[in-house]
């Protein structure tokens, strides 16, 4: 869907910024050809201007990165299948005294699970809640999870519930951000680009207040990832 | 909203050095901000790497400005996202305000944007019929308090626990009557979820724009930008020209830079890249997208050869290291953009007449070059714009006196060491055990501290006599 705006006014002030643009620097080129591989030549340089990770090994080198406390308020853990997560989230409730109660993202890999003694269709929308949901990627750079939006995916659940659990396939972890945006390069090539893509870190915190940090400023406090071998 | 004025920096200077309690609750987070920095670029051993990437990255964006701003442009379009131009901060705040005023709009939310500061957003809502709702825990403190920011990444940070305790009480629904932090923040957390879900419209900034998607990235701590876009039906972007880089990918390095030079944290927790508005049966997120490209004062600095100042990626870096920012915090600016960037950002996007003493307000020690992310060469920029505002005779005359005595004095020496020796024996005349509290021509010194008693004789006349002593021992 393509919106133009029928707006002279607009097209005015456009012509303008471009106007001074083009009077303010007459001399450069407008080959694009040169201007793509001049902005290809400048990603060659992060090989050598990103952190070395923790491990050679994506997986464990996010889960070294998480237990080493370097992601705010986050731990992790592995699974063999996704049939032990049942078990790990209710273990997670256990260590958290919580009741067995959340909202389960509506995607097939959950929905099928045996969720037997667990509540999962809590409503987000109040307080003190708990969310599941499947990552579409891992970072160990970062320790993040990445989420995209969809039918199946409300950007919400990430951020309304006080606890938040995110199931990251083994097999989509990758080692940096820089891995990750050539995968968003391939998707935007395709027009498949999601409304939002979410590189979440850790939990939502603040230290607007006298530079004390405080997690759970208005999304969770508690993130939980929790690694899944055979995905 | 009492806002200081730019013109009125002197006045503003001694409002703030008169506050007993502000160099110290800026100190607090500037001092803090400045130490994990620091611990953030020893675990970084690739930061200059990083820096000089980063740098390039953005030199290069700039210099083919038309060529990504025409790109973007046509991939936002592509994603069913509204492209406005606006080239004056009134322009952008009229459109931000059309489109609320076109959708009946009660209330809007905001998460912290320093443009939509600079366009004077939160201004001209305040001046509608239209509600105002601050989501970013400092801007929601201060408007409760109705004070402006007073730094880029702390807003906040002039007020203190005891006046949020306060603030809390008297506007939130279901306050706390604890005084603890985590109670504070819990209370606004109360406060505010309904009023993210309530939304008409969400409005946010953007840390870059992504040229070849003409996507929107947005990095917050809180997670605040997602609740505030994601309920409402419609979503506006404020976002000046220069926040745009080719692709996610040249973001990435920058992304790598931003959170270690502001905070110390490797990584702010929230990344988000917003495409556009919602795909068909997406599950939630707005049903239209708007984006306006505002230009304020940005070509110009273009076509003034100020173009490294839009490498700045609003980090506060700057003015963490500044020593003049740490004594009088950001209110005494009397601009959105505090401390050194906005000393050199200030008369671009107001006059130079207007924000002239700003530049002024430097003691050249370098710090904030030396941990600027992109390498903005900050002292050399300020020094230009003194120059330019010396040409311009915005000087005041007494100091338009004093320099240009100097400078007669300095092109004949022995006249220059005549007046020096006397100059020697007046401040004698003034000292005190070794301080002088109160002398003639000096009170802008000595208002807020003494000077010092200097040595009996000048510079030279030690110099000549230490060759001399030198030379005869030999």
């Amino acid at each position: 869907m393509t919106k133009h705006i029928n707006n002279p006014k607009n097209e005015l002030r456009r012509a303008k910024i471009f106007n001074a643009i083009k009077a303010a620097a007459p001399t450069v080129t407008t080959d694009v050809k040169s201007i793509e591989a001049e902005a290809l030549e400048l990603l060659k340089e992060s090989e050598f201007a990103r952190p070395k990770l923790l491990s050679e090994d994506a997986t464990q080198a996010l889960m070294l990165r998480i237990e080493a406390g370097l992601v705010i308020g986050t731990s992790c853990e592995k699974i063999s299948t996704a049939h032990d997560l049942p078990n790990a989230v209710n273990q997670f409730f256990s260590k958290h005294f919580l009741p067995k109660e959340l909202k389960v993202q509506n995607i097939e890999p959950l929905q099928k699970l045996n969720w037997e003694g667990i509540s999962t269709d809590v409503d987000i929308q109040q307080d003190n809640t708990v969310g599941l949901c499947w990552a579409e990627y891992g970072i160990a750079e970062t320790g993040s999870f990445v989420v995209h939006s969809s039918p199946e995916m409300p950007i919400l659940l990430n951020f309304l519930p006080l606890y938040l659990i995110a199931v990251i396939p083994k097999s989509k972890i990758l080692h940096y951000m820089d891995d990750y945006a050539l995968i968003a390069n391939e998707i935007a090539k395709k027009k498949e680009t999601p409304r939002n893509m979410c590189l979440i870190s850790g939990v939502s915190g603040t230290t607007d207040i006298e530079g004390v940090l405080v997690q759970g400023a208005h999304g969770p406090e508690v993130l939980h990832l929790i690694i899944i071998e055979d995905q | 909203m009492q806002v200081n004025s730019p013109e009125n920096f002197t006045e503003n200077v001694s409002e703030a050095l008169a506050q007993p309690n502000l160099k110290k609750v800026i100190r607090r987070t500037t001092d803090k901000a400045e130490t994990k920095r620091a611990e953030a670029v020893t675990n970084f051993p690739e930061f200059e790497n990083a820096r000089l990437q980063g740098q390039k990255i953005k030199d290069h964006t700039i210099k083919y400005m038309d060529h990504y701003l025409a790109e973007f442009e046509k991939n936002a379009l592509a994603q069913g996202t509204i492209v406005h131009w606006a080239s004056t901060a009134e322009e952008a705040s009229k459109i931000v305000l059309d489109i609320c005023r076109q959708h009946n709009a009660k209330k809007v939310t905001r998460s912290k944007s320093m443009l939509g500061e600079e366009i004077g957003l939160a201004h001209a809502f305040d001046n509608s019929d239209i509600e105002r709702i601050e989501t970013d825990l400092a801007e929601h403190i201060i408007q409760l308090a109705g004070d402006p920011p007073s730094h880029i990444i702390w807003p906040a940070m002039h007020r203190s626990r005891e006046d949020v305790v306060k603030l809390f009480r008297e506007f939130h629904t279901d306050p706390t009557y604890s005084e603890e932090i985590t109670d504070l923040v819990r209370s606004a957390r109360r406060d505010l979820r309904t009023k993210f879900l309530t939304s008409d419209i969400g409005i946010s900034g953007s840390n870059f724009l992504l040229a070849d998607s003409g996507s929107s990235c947005t990095v917050t701590n809180e997670g605040n930008a997602e609740l505030t876009i994601t309920p409402p039906k419609v979503h506006i972007v404020t976002a000046g020209i220069e926040k745009l880089v080719p692709s996610m990918a040249h973001a990435v390095p920058l992304l790598r830079l931003l959170t270690r030079s502001a905070t110390g944290a490797e990584i702010t927790q929230y990344n988000t890249f917003h495409n556009g508005p919602k795909r068909a049966n997406d599950a939630d997120g707005p049903e239209e997208c708007h984006i306006v490209l505002v230009d304020n004062g940005r070509t110009k600095m273009l076509a003034e050869n100020m173009e490294a100042m839009l490498r700045c990626i609003r980090c506060g870096a700057c003015m963490n290291h500044c020593v003049v920012y740490k004594h009088i915090g950001g209110h005494a600016y009397g601009s959105v953009y505090p401390g050194p960037m906005g000393s050199v950002l200030t008369p671009h996007l107001n006059s130079l007449k207007v924000a002239n003493k700003q530049t002024h307000a430097c003691t050249m020690n370098g710090r904030c070059e030396e941990v600027c992310p992109v390498n903005i060469p900050l002292p050399t920029l300020l020094r230009s714009l003194r120059a330019k505002s010396w040409q311009k005779k915005y000087e005041p005359l007494t100091n338009r006196f004093v320099v240009q005595s100097f400078a007669i004095m300095a092109k004949r020496p022995k006249l220059f060491q005549l007046l020096s020796s006397c100059g020697v024996i007046f401040m004698k005349v003034f000292s005190r055990k070794g301080w002088i509290k109160y002398m003639p021509f000096t009170s802008g010194w000595t208002r807020n501290r003494d000077l010092i008693e200097p040595e009996s004789t000048t510079f030279m006349h030690q110099y000549k006599k230490m060759k001399k002593n030198k030379s005869s021992g030999a």
